[in-house]
């Protein structure tokens, strides 16, 4: 009884953290807070520095090769700049230490596009196949996508 | 009873039209409300009920591969080799807007030798047939249809990484056993029933774990194969049912289920010739034991009654899941399904493809 209680408060905490965030920013500046965490070593496992511009590089090429959504990134034209600002993200939320991230909120970047969460997806998948390219485990591919799930609140948006 | 295969043959066809018509909807050219946007592996597989989930247990998550921007659906065969059953399940199901799922299964499961035993000796017993057995030695197959829905409530199980708040979803299925002469025997209530659920499904990333736990209100033997309710126990009751599935890979995933059930027939007879629970027959050899009739005849009796107890077990699996693409699936498991009515240890392999459009 006493455990059922624990687990009830904690459904009613998260329900609680759920609409804390629903509608406000989630935390470009900060490492993620998941439940459970991802691992600390998450960063240096991704290949640290070297690890995350490989990484990101191979996802605006799945990106672009991607019918289903390259149209809108070709149509915004600004592929360098958001190689660069994603390498500074996921280096963040990764755990990177001494890094930053300049660039404008997932919400700010995203709201007037309508993205949908099948474009979204798209770019999940995309994210996934750039893990391959670069030999980077699907466990530790996982920690990554754990980390920028919460943006889907963000930027999806239809 | 050759009736029960064309049957299949018949309800094959039906699955295979759904399955065309939402092909036909697939067409490029009406891009309209199809769509297929779910990542790899999310929308779960079929069960034997029908409805997306595990093996055995339906889960949170919507059928077919569409988000909210669409419908989608599958189709399923499964295939379940037990030492005395076999189990076939084939069905559809479709997900509208990642929202609500309907789903139809029919599932044939032909009773091998345990009732080729039983129907060979109800008939012998009963000399003249005074009611129905429903058992046809070497010709008996259990049918049932089973027609699913699932609303999906509230919650998110991708992507909320940062809250423990669960994807929920209520669910039900209505259930309709066909063979009416075989639940008598069996000792069941009813062949038909609905069942109602609530699933919640969390994945945890950081951890590549699914989690899902399911609630049954059912009154369900044998997930309804044998009925619903027995002689004295009618009631639906809560009974709960847990899947984990570990993420190896973006497209592999193994895990275990278990579920709960009831006890409704557990431990009673059948009955034989007219209306005889052979549990009687066993309070008679214990009693003939009891005043020292033994010996050989009594443990015959004895033989007798065990072999005609029925059993009920909780179910358990584990099974290992490959999606080559999103637009087929494997499932490979292996089951134990504990004893089923007469028949104890019905451990076995199961096998499950489906297909998505
Ligand atoms: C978790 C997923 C995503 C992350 C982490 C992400 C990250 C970013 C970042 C860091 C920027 C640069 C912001 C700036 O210029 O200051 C950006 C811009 C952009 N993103 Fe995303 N994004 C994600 C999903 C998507 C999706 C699903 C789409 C569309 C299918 C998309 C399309 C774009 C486009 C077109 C821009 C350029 C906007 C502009 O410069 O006007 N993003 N994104």
């Amino acid at each position: 009884m006493k455990s059922y209680n624990k687990l009830l408060a904690a459904g009613a905490m998260s329900v609680l953290s759920m609409s804390a965030f629903a509608g406000s920013e989630t935390p470009e500046g900060k490492v993620q807070a998941t439940y459970p965490p991802i691992s600390s070593d998450a960063y240096e496992k991704f290949g640290g520095e070297y690890g995350v511009a490989r990484w990101t590089e191979a996802l605006f090429k799945y990106i672009m090769a991607d019918n289903r959504i390259n149209h809108i990134f070709a149509a915004h034209g600004k592929i360098d700049r958001q190689i660069a600002l994603n390498k500074q993200l996921v280096s963040v939320m990764l755990g990177a230490p001494g890094v930053e991230y300049q660039g404008a909120s997932m919400s700010a970047a995203h709201e007037e596009m309508k993205i949908t969460l099948t474009q979204f997806n798209a770019v999940v998948e995309d994210a996934y196949l750039a893990c391959e390219d670069v030999r980077t485990p699907y466990h530790t591919c996982n920690q990554l996508i754990a980390a920028l799930a919460p943006f889907k609140r963000s930027i999806v948006t239809r | 009873m050759n009736g029960n295969i064309r049957g299949f043959g018949c309800k094959a066809a039906t699955v295979l039209a759904f399955g065309a018509s939402i092909a036909a909807v697939s067409s490029p050219a009406q891009a309209g409300i199809y769509d297929a946007g779910k990542v790899l592996a999310t929308s779960g597989v079929n069960i034997i009920d029908g409805a997306a989930g595990g093996g055995i247990t339906p889960w949170a998550v919507i059928a077919g591969y569409e988000t909210n921007q669409g419908i989608n659906g599958s189709i399923h065969y499964t295939y379940a080799n037990l030492p005395n059953y076999s189990l076939n399940s084939l069905g559809a199901a479709i997900g509208f807007y990642d929202r609500l799922e309907l789903s139809y299964a029919y599932d044939l499961l032909p009773t091998g030798s345990t009732f080729n035993t039983v129907g060979l000796l109800t008939n012998t017993l009963a000399g003249v047939v005074v009611q129905d057995s429903g058992i046809d030695p070497f010709n008996t197959a259990i049918r049932m249809d089973i027609f699913g829905a699932k609303l999906r409530v509230i919650g998110e199980s991708i992507y909320d990484s940062d809250s423990l708040m669960p994807q929920v979803a209520l669910g039900g299925f209505y259930k309709i056993n066909h063979n009416q002469e075989l639940m008598k025997t069996l000792l069941a209530n009813k062949t038909k029933d609905f069942e109602a659920y609530v699933a919640i499904t969390k994945i945890f990333f950081p951890l590549d774990l699914l989690v899902n736990v399911t609630v049954r209100y059912t009154a369900a033997n044998q997930t309804g194969l044998t009925g619903f309710g027995g002689p004295n126990k009618n009631k639906r009751e809560f009974r709960p049912e847990v899947s984990f599935a570990y993420l190896l890979a973006k497209n592999i995933a193994i895990g275990a289920e278990y579920a709960a059930h009831g006890k409704n027939t557990d431990g009673r007879g059948v009955a034989v010739g007219g209306n005889v629970d052979t549990s009687v027959l066993g309070s008679i050899t214990g009693a003939l034991n009891n005043i020292g009739i033994g010996g050989p005849v009594g443990n015959l009796a004895n033989n007798l009654n065990d072999t005609l107890t029925q059993r009920e077990s909780d179910w358990f699996d584990v099974f290992f899941a490959y999606f080559p693409s999103k637009n087929l699936s494997f499932v490979a498991a292996y089951a134990n399904l504990g004893n089923i009515t007469l028949t104890p240890k019905q451990t076995g392999a199961y096998f499950s493809v489906q297909a998505s459009f």
